[in-house]
């Protein structure tokens, strides 16, 4: 799958996590610009300057956590594309990031086809 | 979780070393269970009557199987019936210590019984882990920790050697727990878990060790200390409060929340609370589980 000229940011404070997902993205698709952030300040941060296509964000996380982050992202742009990738799958987490307006929720640690499935359907165009 | 209690009382116990263990344990996938030895634990054979038939097999070409019927030790029927039986992994782990002559099947067969009695696993079902007795061993670790045990954290610890059998592998063992004031730290990777109370965890092991556990974690082969290491340790602590987390969510409606992982590399652990020091033999080192409740 081409994914040139999409932008994907990643927000994890663990560099082995952004590696594994990044790793496991570019496995399914070519091209594509990747970005990464390690905390909820750099997540809006970058999203403000990079405006990424797709946006995977991890919750636990120091300085600004994920919903927060995901909250102020919302709030500047509607339609970002945000999917949660965290280790804390509990109802509670689950229902406040779809509130707040995440596009997927994925419980670490990951499936290769649960990355697959969000890539294809959020950057594949149909 | 049955293999991994037994490595604990025989190491415990003095019975084995932890070389010895760990080359059976080496072995478990690719080890078949033998006919002898699941008769001994179903008690149906004798380990003597066991060892007849293994010194008649070196004798004669026949099947184990066919010698135990001609012996008049089994029925044609038992021989099936223990054939198409699902091993559990703990014997097998007791089979490869008779094979590497750390034990005669005899003592196997009084080391198993010893440890149903101590460990009171009395319907010791051959292929399913009853989760009663494996929460009851999981007490004995708080009763020889001197620690008072409830759910939350029989829960805790039953969860903490999944994880390690999911994420890093089944070949290790737990040591003896220890109830610690302070602990040294060599390095290691915190994290908390606020709810009511606070409840940290700390992993600790030296530079080696949590290069071997990170390749094992992340299925990479990293050979030298760098960022990602600590990254995979602090990954797994992670995972493994998450996972924590949303079973306690399913039990009870607690409000919990957890915090980043922290790195420690040196300087003394001391909770505001009791912490227990949870060792846990790998091949490539042991890893200190420390858990303040």
């Amino acid at each position: 799958m081409d994914i040139t000229n999409k932008k994907i940011l990643v927000c994890d404070d663990s560099v082995l996590a952004r590696k594994q997902l990044l790793d496991a993205v570019k496995e399914i698709a070519e091209g594509g610009t990747f970005i990464e952030g390690k905390n909820g300040i750099d997540a809006v941060e970058l999203y403000k300057s990079e405006k990424p296509d797709l946006v995977f964000l991890d919750i636990v996380m120091p300085e600004k956590d994920g919903t927060t982050a995901l909250a102020e992202i919302k709030e500047f742009d509607s339609e970002a594309v945000i999917i949660i990738v965290s280790s804390v799958g509990t109802q509670d987490q689950l229902k406040k990031a779809i509130q707040l307006g995440a596009k997927d929720f994925i419980q670490k640690p990951f499936e290769k086809n649960q990355i697959r499935e969000i890539i294809e359907l959020r950057l594949g165009g149909k | 979780m049955y293999t991994q209690f037994l490595g604990n009382y025989l190491l415990q116990k003095g019975l084995v070393t932890q070389e010895q263990l760990f080359a059976a344990m080496a072995r478990l996938s690719q080890s078949h269970i033998k006919l002898g030895t699941i008769a001994i634990h179903e008690g149906l054979m004798t380990a003597n009557e066991v060892d007849e038939c293994l010194y008649v097999q070196t004798r004669e070409d026949k099947r184990f199987g066919e010698i135990a019927i001609e012996r008049g030790y089994l029925e044609a029927s038992q021989v099936d019936e223990l054939l198409s039986k699902q091993t559990p992994e703990f014997l097998l782990l007791g089979q490869n210590l008779v094979d590497d002559g750390v034990f005669t099947y005899e003592e196997l067969e009084r080391v198993m019984f010893d440890y149903r009695n101590e460990a009171e696993l009395y319907d010791l079902s051959l292929d399913v882990e009853n989760e009663e007795t494996i929460e009851a061993i999981i007490s004995k670790f708080f009763l020889m920790a001197e620690m008072p045990r409830n759910d939350m954290n029989v829960m805790y610890l039953q969860l903490m050697f999944n994880s390690l059998i999911r994420f890093i592998g089944e070949d290790f063992s737990p040591l003896t727990p220890m109830v610690i004031d302070e602990f040294p730290i060599t390095f290691g990777v915190s994290q908390s878990i606020s709810s009511d109370r606070e409840f940290l965890t700390h992993i600790d092991c030296d530079r080696e060790t949590a290069i071997a556990f990170a390749s094992r974690y992340a299925k990479e082969d990293f050979n030298e200390f760098n960022e990602y290491i600590v990254a995979a340790l602090e990954d797994f602590l992670n995972l493994h409060n998450g996972l924590f987390m949303v079973n306690v969510s399913n039990l009870a409606t607690k409000d919990l929340s957890l915090s980043p992982p922290e790195i420690t590399e040196d300087g003394i652990l001391c909770g505001s609370n009791k912490c227990v020091d949870f060792p846990v033999a790998y091949p490539f080192g042991t890893v200190h589980l420390i858990v303040c409740f």
